[in-house]
């Protein structure tokens, strides 16, 4: 049973079955694409149809009540299939086909004015991607070629356009073969069952392909850890074939005419074809290495000479030139931009999907984690998969059918927008305010020891950042517990003669109260057990309570002629100052200016308290910071408290040592200097004073004697 | 090298030259023109037919117009222009001196003149 439709052709009605008009509609379209070039393109096509439709009611008049199938194919090998006409122009086209082009469609100049890109069969060494782009652009292949060997992605483009640009060979055959979507035997959307009856296989082998992820998922699941994001690209990971799978979905498009069908599964393929395809392949291999040759030396030439003659050779003028080349960077530069827009948003995806183990740590449940999802998904996941297609769609020319799906992604992509904004704004309310500062005083069992040495606790004292994604200050997280290596350690100068340690936690929280209790459930423990002095090196922290910037600081005041030790087991740690809401107190910016720096550099020594700072057992200062600058700006401070007077020592934190001796000789010396000016003036002005009384002696006699108190006071003005 | 594509392409050579010499008889249509160079035994695909004589149009070398026919729409009926004839003439006398020579190289060489013949 078959449908039987009406077509007019030609100015004819013609009774034609589906099946008939679909490869008739096909042969058209085959003629179409191979006279592209041709000058007279519809005249010819039209003669054609013409005595096809008279062709046609012949049949008809010899009593035929529909053109069926077979008459078709009677009517097409009549005509002769493109690929015939192929011999025909050989010799009968245009001079300047040289005998190593023989395809038509590659070798006229006139090919570029239908402007599609296909995979040149004859002139191809691998799939023909890099000559069919070379006559595209009218240029050499050997630029292509070599283009695509030295930029990174050139194998992975390749093999996209390799899939998914047309074989020149298909417009020749008549029959194109094309990827389509099988709404015939479709499980999800058909891609599968589209790619299988492409590649002519079972359509469980792609399936398979796609499903293998799934399967092995269930057996890797123990040892899927938090960190192996790197398998998310291979096929170890599922959504890598899922992605896969709905970049296919959106850029296949269905076959859904009996034509598109036909075009699906392409050509037949039975024995015979594969032994002529295999013959002519033997045939030209031979021939595609010496044209190689060719190639290379012509390349070499066209090199050498100048850039008009070049222009002449591919028969386009000056002016083609300057718009290729305007074209050229065009693209280039819009290639750039889409580049490193997919870059950015990749990595993004990648430190998001790098972090998603810690979500539990950040987020709280219900909307938060709604709202990360949604963003995920929809900020990051759809331009990417949108920018792929929209790639792939643009590379192999198919056309989108409607707006839809641009507005759909649009529209996807906004709501993403408005999950990230919302997720960041809610995050950042969470860590809105800080705790109340308070310092706790650690209980010393043996204050008065001589050495204290500071160790890292047994119970963190090993773990190692694994995974290639390392967050700080996240030093290790599992599903149950975090460590957040947020410690600091001040050495401070004792005001008493014995050690103590103070500790402040501090975090953030949406609100101060919230912080507290926050605050509170800290677990981090200082504890001194004999000399030693043993520190947590992380705070811990659950999923319950959360990470909300939990930090630490540990004040461990030496008194002056004791020593301390680092221990080594802390000397790889990152001691890292946060910037959170309490950097806002005051105190805490003050800190710096008496605190001991640079000890980090002294793991595993033993360190003196001195008067003035820290020092080595070998008599070298501890301090890094203490060079002349940091000397100036002290002094700076002391005039602050009015010079002279000293400065009363802090006696509550210990933050504070002794520096009096220091500024009061430098007061001293200053005290000096002014004496010794005041002096030296005074001595200045008493010789000046005896010598006009001199003068004034000696010239008493012979001037008038009225004038003289005058002149001598004059003379003393300018003196002083 | 190889040998069909070198005989297709004997015959394509001459191919311009028979239509041309068809059509010189008085306007054909090009089916006529298929029929005739069947019947000579010139075996020809109608496909290739119509990109030649548009192609030879588009030269100004051939002409064309439009008869009525007693089924259906119009046909076109070609007819050679006084440039086609000149050229026609030229592809003539190309004809006779490549034939002359080959017919005597053959000939020297003893081989089987009916193939030719009969081709042509």
């Amino acid at each position: 049973m078959k449908k039987v439709i009406n077509i007019n052709f030609q100015g004819r009605v013609v009774p034609i079955e589906e099946t008939a008009y679909d490869l008739l509609k096909q042969y058209t379209d085959s003629l179409r694409n191979y006279f592209a070039a041709e000058e007279g393109r519809d005249e010819i096509i039209n003669d054609i149809e013409s005595r096809i439709g008279e062709l046609f009611q012949e049949r008809i008049k010899n009593g035929a009540t529909c053109i069926t199938d077979e008459d078709v194919n009677v009517i097409i090998n009549n005509m002769g299939r493109p690929k015939d006409f192929a011999d025909a122009d050989e010799t009968t086209g245009n001079s300047y086909t040289t005998g190593t082009n023989p395809d038509p469609l590659f070798s006229q100049s006139g090919y570029v004015q239908g402007k599609k890109l296909y995979r040149d069969a004859n002139n191809k060494i691998l799939g023909g991607v890099c000559s069919g782009i070379a006559a595209y652009f009218n240029i050499e292949p050997i630029i292509v070629r070599l283009v695509f060997i030295f930029s990174g992605i050139g194998f992975f483009a390749y093999i996209l356009l390799w899939a998914f640009v047309p074989s020149s060979d298909s417009v020749q055959n008549g029959v194109r073969k094309r990827l389509y979507r099988n709404p015939d035997s479709k499980i999800i959307a058909g891609v599968c069952s589209g790619i299988a009856s492409y590649f002519n296989i079972n359509v469980w082998i792609p399936r398979i392909m796609f499903l293998i992820p799934f399967i092995s998922i269930f057996f890797r699941w123990g040892h899927f850890g938090p960190l192996s994001f790197p398998n998310f690209l291979g096929f170890s990971f599922s959504p890598g074939t899922v992605l896969i799978y709905i970049i296919l979905w959106l850029v296949i498009p269905e076959a859904s005419t009996t034509s598109e069908k036909l075009e699906m599964k392409g050509e037949k393929v039975d024995l015979n074809s594969i032994k002529n395809s295999v013959k002519e392949e033997m045939k030209d291999v031979k021939q595609r290495v010496s044209v190689m040759g060719k190639e290379a030396k012509e390349f070499g030439k066209s090199f050498g000479s100048e850039v008009g003659q070049a222009a002449k050779r591919t028969r386009s003028s000056f002016g083609d030139i300057i718009v290729f080349i305007v074209k050229a960077f065009g693209y280039f530069i819009i290639g750039c931009v889409v580049l490193a827009i997919v870059a950015a948003l990749f990595g993004i995806a990648i430190a998001a999907i790098g972090l998603f183990p810690l979500k539990d740590y950040l987020l709280t449940d219900g909307w938060q984690t709604v709202l990360a999802w949604g963003s995920l998904l929809f900020f990051i996941g759809v331009p990417v998969i949108g920018i792929i297609t929209w790639l792939i769609r643009r590379l192999a020319r198919i056309k989108s059918k409607s707006h839809l799906m641009r507005y759909s992604f649009l529209a996807l992509w906004l709501l993403g927008i408005f999950c990230f904004i919302s997720l960041i704004y809610s995050v950042g309310q969470d860590f809105k305010s800080g705790n109340t500062i308070k310092e706790e005083n650690i209980t010393m069992v043996n204050p008065g020891i001589k050495k204290l040495e500071v160790a890292a606790s047994g119970k963190t004292r090993y773990y190692g950042e694994h995974g290639w994604l390392h967050f700080a200050p996240f030093a290790n997280f599992d599903e149950d517990t975090s460590y957040v290596n947020n410690v600091r350690i001040r050495i401070v100068q004792s005001s008493t003669d014995s050690f103590t340690v103070t500790m402040v936690k501090m975090c953030s929280g949406r609100t101060r109260k919230f912080a507290d209790t926050l605050a509170a459930k800290m677990n981090y423990t200082v504890q001194q057990v004999d000399s030693l002095l043993y520190i947590d090196r992380g705070i811990s922290i659950t999923p319950e309570d959360k990470f909300r910037n939990q930090h630490v600081v540990v004040t461990i005041a030496v008194p002056i002629g004791k020593m301390i030790n680092i221990n080594k087991t802390l000397g790889w740690n990152h001691w890292e100052e946060f910037n959170g809401p309490w950097g806002d107190h005051n105190w805490d910016n003050s800190w710096d200016k008496d605190e001991m720096g640079g000890w980090e550099n002294h793991y595993g020594d033993d360190l003196i308290m001195k008067q003035d700072g820290l020092y080595t057992m070998n008599g070298m200062k501890a301090d890094r910071n203490w060079n002349t600058d940091e000397n100036e700006n002290r002094n700076d401070d002391r005039d602050r408290n009015d010079g002279s007077t000293p400065v009363i020592k802090d006696t509550t934190g210990g933050y504070r040592y002794d520096q009096t001796q220091n500024a009061i000789d430098s007061l001293k010396l200053l005290k000096e200097k002014q004496v010794q000016k005041v002096r030296d003036s005074l001595k200045k002005a008493k010789e000046q004073i005896d010598k006009s009384l001199e003068k004034l002696e000696e010239t008493k006699p012979a001037k008038v004697e009225a004038f003289s108190p005058i002149s001598n006071q004059y003379d003393f003005v300018l003196d002083i | 090298m190889n040998i069909d594509n070198t005989a297709s392409q004997m015959r394509k050579g001459v191919l311009e030259f028979c239509i041309l010499s068809v059509i010189k008889l008085g306007e054909a249509y090009p089916s006529d023109i298929i029929d005739k160079m069947k019947a000579a035994n010139l075996n020809i695909l109608e496909g290739t037919l119509y990109p030649l004589l548009t192609r030879l149009k588009n030269a100004e070398f051939l002409t064309y117009r439009w008869v009525e026919s007693n089924s259906g729409p119009p046909r076109k009926y070609f007819s050679l222009t006084e440039k086609g004839a000149a050229f026609y003439k030229e592809l003539e006398s190309t004809w006779e001196e490549l034939s002359n020579a080959v017919e005597t190289i053959i000939g020297e060489n003893g081989l089987t003149t009916n193939t030719t013949s009969t081709n042509q």
